[in-house]
This record gives C-alpha cells, structure tokens and sequence, in this order.
C-alpha cells in the first residue's frame, strides 16, 4: 500500500565514486579555462565598443566647451565675411526651436502614444495585434521617411508651409511607435495577480486599467515617454524636410523656426572656420540636452521605484 | 458597526447584509464542472457551504481545488476557452445564469489570493478601501470608518494605525496577507474565499492566519483551499477532498464534517490522504 515500501537500492556499482571525481576534475580544469577565454573576449568587446564613444565625447567637450558663453545661448547666429571671417553669434533661434519642436511634438505623441500603448497591453483583440505590427515596423522605419511624410502631408497637402508644426508632426510620428511600445510593456508588466485582486474586489475593467494597472505601469511609461523625447531631440531627417530654418528666434507653430540638429548639418558645411568649429558647440549642447532628458528619467524612475517597494 | 455599510448609497454594498441566518446555507453547488477549451479541469462538485462556517477544499495537486475556488466569484470569465457547468447558488441565486452581474457577485463573495497582492502604488489606507471606491462609495466618513474596522477585523490595526499613508510594499509578508484580508473585509462580503493563503507565509504569521479566521467566521463563511491537513483539520468545520480521476480531472471524492473526513471516512482514499499516504 504505502508507496515507500518498495522503494531498494540498487546494489554494486561498476562506476566508482573516484572514477566521477576525477572525471569531474578534468572537466572543471578545462570549464575554468573556457570561462576565462570567454570572459576576456567580453571585456575586449565592452573596450572595442567604448573606445569610439569616449574619443567622441572627449572630442566633443574639448572643442566643444571653448564655444560656449553667454553670446552663444543668447544671441542670434551672424555670417561671417572677408572683413571679419571669425563673426559667428549664438543659436537662440535653435535652441528656441528645438525646445518649441520638442514641445509640440510631445504633446502630439505622449497622449497618443501612452492611450495606444495602454490598448496593446489590455487588449488580446487580432486588431491589437496588427496595430503592434504596425509599431513595431514603423519603431524601425528610418526617419527620413517622417520627415518625408511630414513634408508632403503637412508642408504640402495641408498647405501649412515651412513649419514648427511640420516639424513636430515629423517627430512626432517618430516617437508615437516608440512611446507606444514602452508604454505596452510597461503595462505587460504589471503582474495578473494586481488585476485579478481588482476583480474580486469588483472592479470593472476599465477601474482596473486606471486605477491599477496604469498607476503601477506608471513609472515605465513615464521613463519611455522622456526617452522618446530625448531621441526626438537629437533627429535630424525628420526636421529637415519641414522646420525651414531662419535666423530669427521663433517658436510659433505656424511659423518656419531652427533647430540644433539643423544648425550642425549647416554650419558643418560652411566655408568658414569658425563657423564650422561652432558645431562642435551646437552638438555638446544638443548632447547635454539629451543627457538631461535620459538622465532626469532615469532618476525619476529610480526614485519612484523607491518609494513604491 | 454593521448598520453603518447599509448606509452606503452603493447598492451592492447594500445587498451585503441581507438575510443572514446563520446554519442556513450561503452557497449551494450542484454538479459543478469547470473545463478549459474542452477539457475538463475540475467536474462533478455537488456540496453546501454552510453560513458562517469555514469550509475548507482539500487535495493532492491537481485535483482542482484552486480551479473549483476561482469558479465561486467568476474569476474564469476573463480567461479565453473557460466554462463553468453545473449551477453555483449564492443565497438561492445562480451567480451564472441569474439576474447577479460578475461585479455584484464579486462584492458579495470576496477573495484572498496565495501570494499577497496589495496595490504597489497604493498607502496601507487605500488598499483598504479599494474595494468601496471601486464601487463608488466616496464618504470621507464612512471610508475612515470602515477602513478602521476592516483593519481591526484583520488583526491589523495596531501595527499600522500610525502608517497608514505608506505604501502597502512596506508591510512583512504576513501583515500584506492581512492587509490582503482586510481589503476583502471592507465590502462586508458574505462570503470570503481563500486560496491557499499562508502558503507563502511562515509558521508564525501562518498561525496569527489561522486564529484570525477562526474569528472571522462569526461574520463571514470562508471557503479556503489548503495543501496542509493540519490547517484543514484545525480551522474547518466542512471539508471537501478532491482528486485527480483518470482522465486527469479533478472530482469531488468525499464531502462532509471535518470530523468525519478525519476520523471516519466513507471513501479509503480519504483516508489514504488525510493520513499522508500520498498527494
């Protein structure tokens, strides 16, 4: 009846213990040896990879941080000539542009990016399964597509023109997938059993989804929504097909406006000098502005997290 | 204390008082079976939970006691492919083909769950009162009140009374399981279900648990599921032992006091388990 009765060992073994030592032995010699080999050959393509990164970023704060004072952020930008080739002013007008473009595109995409993304994780519908294709594709398009899309659509069909609004429709089509799938698995995250503590309490879905899943999702999606702006921050192709440019400091969205990135690709094809050297000023300010976003995100999340365990 | 929900403008809070004689029946199963895509996971569940009494659903792994539990508060309805047969009575009313929306039922018929799940992002307080401002009870008042009570009724108010705004992920293990209780409590439910609930809890806390719903059963029948026949055999009044048949489903074996299913089984593989000769 009872199960353990007929439990007996096994007698005589022909392996012997010292025969699988040794045998183990051996082995652990030769798994020692392909774990440091292995670990070597990571460590070399963690500096591979570093090195470039590094001589950028030295680059870019050598000759970078001599173009910066206080004329560079509050002035307009001036043309060099003959008489006086190192005249080069600020970039007020791009740095004024890119916080507008930045601006308007994140309310464009967040809100439709986080509802979209909220839809994909909740849902188990076909359809939300072809819109994730969707995303997923459109998270891997390049973006000059964008900038093309936003340069037929709204500068052209729409008849808007060279536009701050053109522009941060462009990145904004570019950050939405981006923003959407953060925010979908930051929602596939929070785990069933907060959502089924919401059933048995009586909570209807859509008081699951507010005041459950998308509170404990929040961290997530906030940390994917910065990221997505510090990405649209620093895109080139999609602001310039649309913004137009100018040498004024201008934020309205209906009107042409500059923009860092835009400033570079200029500037770094200059026939002068200085204008040229100023880049380097343009892009470690463009770089901090990223750092800034990527960073204050990360920290938010961090602390947030924190708080909550 | 139990006047004040009646107070609630919320109807389904309202309904949680009604007609309680106690050793009347709370829920009735006849011929429950619970299949996913087809197949068969728990089947031919014919028992009477008694009022305020616990109950407690005992058996090897597989035999479908969560399966059969999650049935009683409709949690398969969200999962594709599940079907409930058979008829499950609360207080008379079949809580699937009856005029009971799976919300009301839920308030009626509470839940604590294995592993603590207090809201992450929620105080100690407002889990607490989840449940009520689910439904839409907003009474600063009666929001305090109830909290307290709940809090109290799980053993919990002197341990939090002066954090009560901290986040629930704060708490042991132990008193997230009882905030857990208390949560369940607050809607003054008629019927608590319980899946396992110290099994993630150590022998202390598990213990508190278990004097905890000895109390509780003057106000609430508890429906629990256990792997430990110590717990079945010390805090319940019914038991019923289920196992996996041949065709891997789970069916009900043997229903009826804890006594007799401990000491006088009808059925010998009753007797087999609760003597720990397999499962």
């Amino acid at each position: 009846m009872n199960p353990m009765d007929e439990l007996t060992l096994t007698p005589s073994l022909t392996v012997t213990h010292d025969t699988i030592q040794l045998i183990a032995k051996s082995h652990r010699a030769r798994r020692v040896l392909i774990s440091r080999v292995v670990t070597a050959l990571c460590l070399a393509a963690l500096v591979i990879s570093a090195v470039p990164l590094v001589l950028l970023l030295v680059q870019l704060v050598t000759r970078g941080a001599s173009q910066l004072n206080t004329a560079f952020f509050t002035t307009l930008p001036q043309s060099p000539t003959i008489m006086s080739p190192n005249l080069t002013g600020g970039v007020s007008n791009a740095i004024i542009g890119t916080i507008a473009l930045t601006v308007y595109a994140s309310l464009m995409a967040i809100p439709v990016g986080v509802f979209a993304g909220v839809y994909l994780g909740e849902s188990t519908s076909k359809f939300a399964s072809v819109l994730r294709i969707v995303a997923q594709t459109m998270a891997g398009a390049p973006s000059i597509l964008m900038g093309l899309f936003g340069f037929s659509f709204v500068v052209k069909f729409l008849h808007v023109g060279f536009s701050a609004i053109a522009g941060s429709f462009a990145l904004a089509v570019l950050m939405l997938p981006v923003i959407a799938i953060s925010t979908e698995l930051s929602i596939r995250g929070v785990p069933n059993t907060l959502r089924e503590a919401g059933l048995a309490l009586g909570a209807k879905p859509h008081t699951i989804s507010t005041k459950i899943v998308i509170p404990s999702a929040l961290t997530g999606i906030v940390t994917g929504c910065m990221l997505a702006v510090a990405r649209a921050v620093g895109e080139t192709a999609p602001v310039l097909l649309t913004i137009g440019g100018g040498y004024i400091n201008q934020w309205r969205p209906l009107n042409p406006v500059s923009a860092l990135p835009l400033s570079i690709y200029i500037n770094a094809k200059s026939e002068y000098p200085s204008e040229r050297a100023q880049v380097w000023g343009i892009a470690l300010v463009l770089v901090l502005f990223v750092f800034v976003v990527s960073l204050s995100a990360r920290v938010w999340a961090a602390r947030k997290q924190k708080r909550n365990s | 204390m139990d006047q004040n929900i009646t107070e609630a403008n919320s109807p389904e809070v309202l309904v949680a008082t009604e007609s309680r004689t106690p050793g009347s029946v709370a829920m009735s199963l006849r011929n429950v079976a619970v299949s996913f895509n087809g197949k068969t996971a728990v089947r031919d569940c014919t028992f009477d939970v008694e009022s305020k009494k616990v109950t407690s659903l005992i058996g090897p792994s597989g035999s479908g006691k969560t399966t059969l539990l999650r049935a009683l508060n409709r949690l398969h309805d969200l999962t594709p492919g599940a079907k409930v047969n058979g008829q499950i009575l609360l207080e008379g009313t079949d809580i699937y083909r009856g005029d009971m929306t799976a919300t009301e039922l839920r308030t009626r018929v509470g839940m604590v769950f294995q592993r603590p799940n207090p809201f992450p992002t929620m105080s100690i307080y407002d889990n607490v009162i989840s449940g009520l401002r689910f439904n839409g009870v907003k009474k600063k008042s009666m929001l305090d009140e109830i909290a307290e009570r709940s809090l109290r009724d799980a053993a919990l108010w002197e341990s939090v009374e002066s954090r009560l705004k901290v986040s629930a992920g704060n708490l042991s293990g132990g008193e997230q399981q009882r905030l857990c209780i208390a949560r369940a409590l607050a809607l003054d439910p008629e019927v608590l279900l319980m899946d396992e609930p110290t099994s993630a809890l150590d022998p202390i806390a598990t213990l508190r648990i278990e004097e905890l719903l000895v109390t509780l059963k003057q106000r609430v029948t508890i429906i629990i599921v256990t792997h430990n026949m110590q717990q079945a055999s010390r805090i319940s009044d019914d038991c019923a032992f289920l196992l996996m048949g041949e065709d891997r489903a789970g069916e009900l074996i043997e229903f009826s006091t804890t006594q007799k299913i401990f000491n006088d089984p009808k059925d010998s593989r009753t007797l087999d388990y609760t003597l720990g000769r397999f499962g």
